[in-house]
């Protein structure tokens, strides 16, 4: 497929436009950095998972040859403190560690061995302290207090919604049925681990380059916590190697930036080791999820209860905004007439949670998918006809009371997959199973609500220059961590301004180039940017058409069009090059910028909480139908996944290969989270501590997929879209669970489902079957 | 350690410890940061480069084992005026979201089809099987080596 | 340290006998990253011709020890003589890692898990073993004393395998249980060589179990209990039943020993789908 002198069309599946530098390792990622004289930054970290810090014996690391220095917290000019809502974490431990991966000092060193070594020699003197490491029992009167401060106790928040009166509507139901489900910790496992790099540059400002999702709202954290100047700080945010979440916020910065202000001028690198990564790195919350489901005879879903405990280890991070929009999915996309829903979301002294792809939907999908298939084999109806049946269409209200304004395709999604040759072949292919094998197919319909919610702006600000020699520079505003945001930006800006690979430019955010937009997350990169990016090409075009009619001496703009690299007059054929026209502005002139805010729900819900709630609820969602071909070895417990179907409902596509893309990634890492990623800790040590004990999908292990679009215009979107990033690492885990009880009649409350709980699950059932 | 090694096919001359890794001496000491780190402990394949034509791991190699080999790293694959057909077929294939597992992925491609020039979807899974990526759940992949062995096959033909 | 000759290589070990040898890497390199081990030395055997290859002694077989497993894999002898063993190597690591990871090196970890032994055990291998003046030849069941323990002496490297041909066993079987289809430790493997004659009943069978004991376990009572029958499902039941008994599992971070336990009696019954190969 040509790329070069193609113009950039909406809906045709170019090739991204970093594949060319990724695929010859040309491309730099913020692990990339080296220069004559870097210096190595490093961390100590504690270890323990809860302990008051007495003191710290820095003096023999500080002698050794090739160390700059070793710094504590009373090396932190700033307030000591980061987190995006709650600003609860040190950057370097104070008084109390809280968790195995906190920060107790930084070395500065020359090399590697060096910097290794001195973290060796360094000690520090603390009194372990009574921890909590379960969820619900951190609510409980006597649980050892995280933040001893803190005026909840180990409560971060609760929330409660309701709609109806779900106490007299289960009295209305003919069919009630209870489960209860628990979800692990699931690591990012990204490639390249939490890197940056910094340096102070001739004007003394702190120049930060990192692998992050927030190269904006980076700068708030930094430099209230170094107690530097907004201003005088600058990050970079180049291609990540992979993010989902993990990135969301500080990682690598605030400590780069403090290393930056000690190392004598000299740039410093930072670049986390896998294990590292794990001990350190925020992960995907665990939850315990309770569910109770009523409906009528006809399998109308007609109440729910349902109570969900999240453990958000020692820091607030975004885990309660991870449990709003959790609660706000805890019905599925079906409508439930009387629901009760409360959360609470706990601090512990295990690893720290924090954003995942999926952010807390991954989790109550897994719940809802679950007691749905139960309550069609309790009914004995058709697993797809009671998602059909109960499926929600635009208009309908979701399970917090939110109306669906927008486009609702869960419906089309669902109505698609049934008529897919594997929905109608599936007894077939189940019926065909060999030796020792048994087979199952199953399915998981689920909705996935984008951007921030009703409080903080979700905004954007594009921008567009022409330069001197005339190309069109497009600022992609929000992080590219794969996603393919920043090709998208070109593949609109080409689409509206009728140019091609060679006539245009592509920066990554730069707090110093490019306008706030917002983080690399909740969906909304393509979908905010995007219309951001929309209104200000269109406003860019006419700008320049008046310049151009201008400068061709003709009366109107009307009769001009945009091609690569130029303004044609189109009755005459009178072409000004782009590279005059720029000539012919002003500089000002050249730059055209647009603001965008997402429309937000107006709604106000039944909620009763804690504290302040962000991130509930939405208004905007993306659906999809997920179907799954199991096979499950009765000796071993293993299973295979044959096939995976998934049809998704994310607006008009703009680009089918990114979209396949960002469908098939989602459904690799939901499998993961289903059968393999068993993140394990003990008493807050993580006992998986890299990849070769925590174990994400080969090439073996993720069968063939497809990925079917439902292409419903959302008028409010981007050409139509809405956004696709998280939507399908929602269906395998409880696609999988529904086929293995498919399959062998066992469900198992616990994953991921191993191969050592598969054939235990399937023991026990047979142990039952056997007794009277 | 004095080391010669012929490095994406010119001759190179280093001085490093001889207990150095590879992926050290490539990413630090000759400014080749196209290989890359994951794991450090041959877990990811990221860090894969070719070694005498075979697919190795350099974050498992130390200096003193380069001497007198032929090392290729993703930086050497493409000609003088154009792409490895694995590289043009990854781009066109959409197997690039990170790109971070790509240089290790693509050189194991390239050890596959030396082998085995016309692999079965599951014989290009089963030579990709060391290389971990998180971001595409590796269809795209399989259908770009798919479509670089046939590109490659129907030149010869 | 790189020497390119037997010669050189005892030199080496003469001036640094606390030397870690190594030939891939694809162990020791991961044990240094994890500061298990922390050498004075390190000598590497990639470079010495002698040590590798495989060769053909009449009945017997013998494997050069730096011999990568990826060569094995595709050397004409092994395929031939010895599907049970490339039916493991198949399955071990990764595709890179084969092409890096030696044979002598497997058996030197002395893995309980380690993907080569299962079927080496069933081919009652040798190791030889050499110094600088010293050879001598042993059983490899012997030669492995426990996990990642073996009986090399300081001065000593294992220099080859020698494997006996087992022309009479038309039946070569692998299978091992991991946490996922590549790139796995091994949770429970088997490895069973057996000899069927032509109407299906065992005349002779070896079996070797892996990352069930402390090292690979073999069991003389599963093997007489299947000599004298056919494949059939109540007979392997029964031969489960043996080996779960003769396993010696324990719990880790991969899986219980009970799992292990009842899957290395499975693993037997998996063998039922071989008798579709026997009664042909």
């Amino acid at each position: 497929m040509p790329v070069k002198s193609d113009i950039f069309k909406i809906g045709s599946a170019i090739p991204r436009a970093d594949a060319l530098s990724k695929v010859t390792g040309q491309e730099k990622y913020a692990a990339d950095y080296y220069s004559p004289n870097f210096v190595w930054a490093g961390v100590k970290r504690a270890g323990v998972p809860h302990a008051r810090l007495k003191s710290i014996a820095v003096e023999v690391a500080r002698k050794l040859p090739g160390v700059l220095c070793v710094l504590a917290h009373k090396d932190v000019p700033g307030s000591n403190r980061q987190g995006i809502i709650f600003k609860d974490q040190p950057v370097l431990v104070d008084t109390k560690i809280r968790h195995c991966g906190d920060a107790i000092a930084l070395v500065l060193a020359e090399d590697k061995p060096t910097l290794n070594k001195a973290l060796h020699l360094i000690n520090f003197d603390y009194e372990p302290l009574p921890a909590i490491f379960d969820p619900e029992k951190a609510l409980e009167e006597r649980a050892p207090l995280v933040h001893e401060d803190h005026p909840e106790g180990n409560l971060l928040q609760h929330i409660s919604v309701k709609v109806g009166n779900v106490k007299e509507a289960f009295l209305e139901c003919t069919t009630i049925l209870e489960g209860s489900f628990e979800v692990p910790f699931q690591e990012h496992a990204y490639l390249e681990t939490e890197a940056g790099w910094a340096y102070l540059a001739e004007d003394g400002r702190l120049v930060i380059v990192a692998s992050t999702q927030t190269p904006f709202r980076d700068r708030f954290e930094i430099a209230s916590a170094l107690g530097l100047d907004i201003d005088k700080i600058r990050v970079i945010a180049p291609y990540l190697g992979g993010a989902f979440g993990g990135k969301d916020g500080l990682t690598v910065q605030s400590l780069l930036g403090l290393a930056a202000l000690n190392s004598q001028g000299r740039p410093v690198k930072m670049w986390w080791d896998r294990e590292e990564s794990f001990l350190a790195g925020v992960k995907r919350l665990p939850a315990r999820m309770y569910y109770r489901v009523g409906a009528k005879a006809d399998g109308t879903l007609h109440a729910l209860d349902c109570r969900l405990y999240f453990d958000t280890g020692p820091y607030a991070h975004l885990s309660s905004e991870i449990m709003a929009l959790a609660m706000e999915h805890t019905g599925g996309p079906y409508r439930i007439p009387h629901t009760s829903i409360k959360g609470w979301c706990a601090y512990t002294n295990n690893p720290p949670g924090g954003p995942f792809r999926g952010f807390g939907v991954p989790q109550v999908t897994a719940a809802m998918e679950q007691m749905i298939d139960m309550l069609a084999a309790k009914l004995k109806m058709d697993p797809l006809e009671i998602r059909r049946q109960n499926a929600v269409r635009q208009g309908d209200r979701n399970c917090v009371g939110v109306t669906l304004v927008n486009s609702t395709g869960a419906l089309d999604c669902l109505e698609t997959l049934a008529l897919h040759p594997l929905w109608q072949e599936r007894k077939k292919w189940k019926e065909s199973a060999g030796p020792f094998k048994r087979r199952g197919v199953g399915l998981a319909c689920m909705a996935h609500g984008s951007g921030y919610g009703p409080i903080i702006p979700d905004e954007a600000n594009a921008k567009i220059e022409l330069t001197d020699e005339g190309k069109l520079r497009i600022f992609c505003g929000v992080s590219d961590m794969g996603q393919g945001n920043a090709s998208t930006c070109l593949q609109i800006a080409g689409d509206i301004l009728g140019q091609d690979a060679d006539s245009m430019e592509l920066i990554l955010p730069d707090t110093d180039r490019s306008l706030p937009s917002g983080s690399a997350s909740a969906s909304r990169c393509t979908y905010t940017y995007g219309n951001a990016l929309i209104r200000a090409a269109q406003a860019f075009k006419q700008r320049l058409f008046e310049r151009a009619s201008t400068l061709l001496i003709i009366p109107t703009s009307d009769d001009l069009s945009l091609i690569p690299g130029g303004i044609r007059h189109l009755p005459s054929g009178k072409e000004i090059p782009l590279s005059q026209l720029a000539q012919l502005m002003d500089p000002p002139e050249r730059t055209c910028t647009h603001y965008y805010r997402a429309p937000v729900a107006q709604e106000k819900l039944e909620l009763h909480s804690s504290s302040k709630v962000f991130g509930l609820p939405h208004i905007l969602f993306s659906y999809a139908a997920h179907l799954t071909y199991l096979e499950v070895d009765e000796l071993t417990g293993e299973i295979e996944i044959n096939t995976y179907l998934s049809v998704s409902d994310c607006g008009r596509v703009i680009n089918p290969q990114i979209y396949e893309q960002q469908i098939q990634g989602g459904i690799a890492q939901g499998l993961g989270y289903a059968l393999s990623e068993d993140f394990s800790v003990k008493e807050g040590k993580g006992l998986t501590t890299d990849l070769s004990t925590y174990i994400i999908p080969t090439t073996l292990d993720v069968p063939e997929m497809v990925s079917i679009p439902v292409e419903i215009d959302e008028p409010t979107g981007p050409f139509g879209l809405k956004g696709i990033g998280e939507i399908s690492i929602n269906g395998p885990l409880p696609a999988v669970a529904n086929a293995l009880a498919d399959a062998c009649g066992t469900r198992i409350s616990r994953s991921p489902f191993t191969p050592e709980r598969v054939l235990g699950a399937m023991k026990e059932k047979a142990l039952h079957e056997v007794k009277p | 350690m004095k080391i010669s090694f012929t490095l994406n096919g010119k001759v190179n001359q280093i001085d490093v410890p001889s207990a150095r890794r590879v992926i050290d001496i490539l990413r630090e000491d000759l400014e080749l940061t196209g290989t890359k780190e994951g794991c450090g402990a041959g877990e990811c394949g990221a860090c894969t480069i070719l070694v005498d034509g075979e697919s190795r791991l350099s974050c498992l190699m130390l200096a003193a084992q380069l001497e007198g080999r032929s090392v290729t790293t993703i930086e050497g694959i493409a000609s003088e005026d154009r792409l490895h057909p694995l590289q043009e077929a990854f781009v066109e294939h959409g197997a690039v979201q990170c790109g971070f597992c790509i240089p290790g992925m693509v050189l194991s491609a390239v050890d596959l089809l030396q082998r085995n020039p016309n692999p079965t979807r599951m014989e290009i899974r089963q030579g990709l099987s060391g290389n971990l990526c998180r971001c595409t759940g590796y269809q795209k992949i399989v259908d770009a080596v798919e479509g670089a062995a046939r590109k490659i096959g129907s030149k010869k033909d | 340290m790189l020497p390119h000759t037997p010669e050189e290589l005892w030199e080496v070990l003469r001036a640094e006998p606390q030397a870690a040898v190594y030939a891939g890497g694809t162990d020791l390199l991961v044990k240094l990253r994890q500061g298990l081990v922390d050498p004075s030395c390190l000598v590497c055997l990639e470079r010495i011709e002698e040590l590798k290859g495989v060769q053909e002694f009449g009945h017997e077989v013998f494997i050069g020890t730096c011999s990568t497993h990826g060569y094995l894999l595709a050397n004409p002898i092994i395929r031939s003589n010895f599907p049970v063993l490339t039916k493991a190597l198949e399955l071990l690591g990764s595709p890179p890692i084969r092409n890096m990871g030696t044979i002598g090196g497997n058996i030197c970890t002395a893995s309980p898990a380690a993907d080569s032994l299962p079927p080496l055990y069933v081919l009652e291998a040798e190791v030889e073993i050499r110094s600088k003046n010293t050879s001598r030849r042993m059983a490899l069941k012997e030669f492995i004393k426990g996990p990642g323990k073996t009986s090399l002496q300081p001065g000593e490297i294992v220099s080859g395998i020698w494997v006996k041909k087992a022309p009479g066993y038309n039946l070569h079987h692998f299978e091992k249980v991991g946490q996922r289809k590549a790139l796995a430790i091994s949770i429970a493997s088997l490895a069973g060589l057996l000899r069927a004659s032509e109407n299906g009943v065992i005349e002779e069978a070896r079996f070797a179990w892996g990352s069930v004991g402390p090292t690979i376990i073999t069991s003389p009572e599963v093997e007489k209990a299947l000599v004298g029958n056919r494949l059939s499902r109540p007979i392997l039941e029964m031969a489960a039943c043996l080996a779960r008994s003769a396993v010696e599992p324990i719990d880790d971070i991969r899986a219980s020993g009970e799992y292990r336990r009842l899957v290395s009696g499975n693993l037997m019954v998996h063998l039922l789908t071989l008798q579709r190969e026997v009664c042909h």
